[in-house]
């Protein structure tokens, strides 16, 4: 019954394997920018909070599909020659994702009381280690359930890059579904393997919301 | 207490774009036949997002109330449907209906459906509506969760009977609640619209698409097809915010 | 006209009323204290079907409230219930939130509700807040409403939950004392309260439970001099300075 799945496979986990690879990457450039998007959004500093917000606000409001494709024909403008798909995918989702990180990370730094901050200026720690010690590991913890969530969205956001060709998992399946046209089979695989990784993220997101209200 | 500093970033972005050997023509957002293209596709775009909104609400808040009810079957189907459209990415589900729906209905029915034209566009529209539903009514019963169990006992010590009390008291308090996630899943719901031009539909940014497609001005039709989006998402916030004011009940903790 | 008989209650494998077995008659009121979790509120619960028991028999003014046949929605009709957060419904004023179930329960006329609940508003003192809206009302205020909106019912019986426990200090006497006009006014009342200055005015019984049963149940003064029980003794000066 699943024999064009059968037939395919290695073709088609090829395709998974780039989906995976362009969400590591897009999560380990995204979530530093965040927590970066995520302090210059707290930020005091004019200069700092209005560009930032800027760029959160626009980049929230615009598909991620329309990102995509504004990185592919900026990107060769700028450096001069056409990008290939993978590395302009990784920019783009890069771009968006770390607003989305940005918000959770910022709503994470709001949570953590004053009186911790000032327990460690009043220690005599600078700026910058009391950010990278208390306020960001703090907040980190506290919003890790988001943020499994929003990597979950990452990852099922990988499809887009489809719009420029990337040959990752649902391109590789259309690729197969126009030749054998066996649609549900194929999309339907497609569908099962999202539903169970993402079903099994979701759980672990739940079970660490638990952890944190336990250990507090 | 704010530090003055002047930002650095307008200098560089302006260096930049002067210094290319790109020709920008923003005419290709207004000029024939490329302006229409760009009018007919916010139109579709509009359209999808309203429509699909409209099944999403109704289908939503549904779904959201089946899975607080008592009874363990309408929980559990509500249960299913949510993680089952919440899991799949909208795309996967987009290309399933589209690609793989019409076979579901047997040979024969098959061919006439795919004979429909503009076939992709009321997939997109169903499908949307479907996916944005499961959101929703997981804003709902969230909404339904965060009224505490001693409102209801309240409402019932009166003597209203179950269905007295979610009409005058539960439903009208949970709404007021779910106000502002609701306005993020319109938001949201003109952004996946996008998705649609997976399947050829003739929407926004695909006609940004197509603009590039037959001039080489990517850059401005998309930057123009930004705007657009924008512009839409503010007309959205403004009007929910309008919304939530008509119906604002003093002193409830909102935005 | 309330008869509890060997009222047993478990939520999952806890068991939360043990052997329940109390009286109260037409007109008396009834105060039961205790520490939390000892299932007093569950009780309460029980008693107007809010909460379904696993064994035993309560019966009010004659209607089994266990038995499938009861319709539970007509018995609440004839108890009021006070809750510790008043549970005012935030989108309908004062007036509004009494009328409503006189309205929609009793198919009251508009006017003769309006009328009725303003007749109300004045026995709990505050008339001239009759258009407002909760979030406006101090928490006194709110829970005078509540009380107020418990009594449009004309229920034969009353029952408070800690009525005074999310209140300001400043507040808690102007809600006692409704309550204690309510009492000697000859109400059938079952409030559980640390309240011990309510109770030795108006109770005419009072009863300790802890971990789902009764203690030890007193009238007045010898349970506040002479407790029988060293968990009574214990419970009484931790509260009692």
């Amino acid at each position: 019954m699943f024999d064009a799945v059968v037939n395919n496979l290695p073709f088609l986990m090829g395709g998974f394997w780039v989906t995976v690879k362009l969400m590591f990457f897009a999560l380990a450039g995204g979530i530093p920018l965040g927590i970066l998007v995520g302090l210059g959004r707290i930020s005091r500093k004019r200069w700092v909070y209005y560009p930032v917000t800027l760029y959160v606000n626009v980049i929230r409001n615009i598909p991620l599909i329309l990102v995509i494709f504004w990185f592919y024909f900026v990107m060769p403008i700028i450096i001069g020659r056409p990008l290939d798909p993978f590395p302009s995918a990784v920019i783009s989702f890069i771009i968006f994702e770390a607003t989305y990180f940005g918000e959770i990370i910022r709503a994470g730094y709001q949570s953590v009381s004053k009186g911790q901050i000032e327990a460690g200026y009043s220690t005599g720690l600078t700026y910058i280690q009391t950010t990278r010690y208390i306020l960001v590991p703090i907040a980190l913890r506290r919003m890790l359930p988001s943020m499994i969530t929003q990597s979950i969205v990452t990852y099922q956001d990988t499809c887009l890059a489809f719009v420029i060709g990337l040959p990752e998992f649902i391109r590789r399946a259309r690729i197969v579904d126009t030749l054998e046209v066996r649609s549900i089979q194929l999309f339907g695989f497609v569908a099962i393997v999202f539903l169970i990784t993402c079903y099994i993220g979701s759980v672990m997101s739940r079970r660490f919301e638990v952890k944190e209200q336990e250990g507090g | 207490m704010t530090e003055e500093g002047i930002s650095p970033l307008p200098y560089l972005f302006w260096e930049i774009m002067l210094g290319l050997a790109y020709e920008f023509d923003w005419g290709v957002l207004w000029r024939n036949p490329y302006g229409m293209y760009l009018l007919q596709g916010i139109w579709v775009t509009i359209k999808l997002g309203l429509i699909g909104w409209a099944i999403a609400l109704s289908l939503g808040v549904l779904i959201g109330t089946m899975r607080i009810s008592p009874w363990r079957w309408l929980r559990f189907l509500g249960t299913a449907y949510v993680e089952l459209f919440r899991n799949i990415p909208f795309m996967v589900q987009l290309f399933f209906w589209y690609y793989a729906g019409p076979m579901l209905f047997g040979a024969s029915l098959q061919k006439s459906i795919n004979s429909i034209i503009g076939l992709n566009y009321y997939v997109a529209i169903i499908a949307l509506g479907m996916y944005t539903a499961s959101r929703v009514a997981e804003h709902t019963r969230a909404g339904f969760s965060s009224i505490s169990r001693d409102h209801y006992q309240a409402a019932l010590s009166t003597g209203l009977t179950h269905p007295q009390m979610y009409r005058y008291v539960i439903i009208p308090y949970a709404l007021r609640i779910i106000i502002p996630p609701l306005t993020t899943e319109f938001l949201t719901i003109f952004k996946n619209s996008s998705i649609a031009m997976t399947i050829g539909v003739l929407e926004t940014t695909f006609m940004s698409y197509k603009i590039d497609s037959e001039t080489f001005h990517g850059l401005e039709s998309t930057t123009g097809a930004c705007l657009i989006y924008l512009a839409l998402g503010l007309a959205v916030v403004r009007l929910m915010g309008m919304l939530e004011s008509r119906l604002k009940i003093p002193g409830m903790i909102g935005r | 006209m309330i008869q509890i008989k060997n009222v047993s209650k478990w939520f999952g494998d806890f068991q939360v009323l043990r052997d329940i077995n109390e009286q109260v008659k037409e007109g008396q009121t009834v105060v039961v204290c205790g520490p939390s979790g000892s299932g007093k509120s569950t009780l309460l619960r029980c008693i107007n079907g809010l909460e379904p028991f696993q064994k035993g028999e309560i019966t009010v003014d004659g209607v089994s409230v266990g038995d499938r046949a009861t319709n539970l929605y007509k018995l609440r009709t004839e108890i009021g219930m006070v809750f510790q957060r008043f549970e005012l419904y935030p989108h309908m004023t004062a007036l509004q939130n009494i009328t409503l179930a006189p309205m929609k329960v009793r198919n009251r006329p508009k006017k003769k509700a309006q009328d009725h609940a303003m007749r109300l508003l004045e026995r709990v003192g505050i008339p001239e807040k009759a258009n407002e809206y909760p979030a406006n009302l101090s928490g006194g205020q709110q829970q005078r409403v509540a009380i107020a909106r418990s009594l449009a019912m004309e229920p034969k019986i009353m029952m408070f939950d800690e009525p005074t426990s999310a209140l300001d200090p400043e507040m808690i006497k102007e809600v006692l004392e409704v309550m204690i006009d309510l009492a000697k006014g000859g109400m059938t009342m079952i409030v559980v309260t640390h309240e011990m200055g309510f109770a030795r005015e108006v109770a005419d019984e009072i009863i300790f439970m802890d971990e789902g049963t009764i203690i030890e149940r007193g009238t007045d003064i010898n349970f506040f001099q002479n407790p029988k029980s060293p968990r009574t003794k214990d419970f009484l000066d931790k509260i009692l300075i």
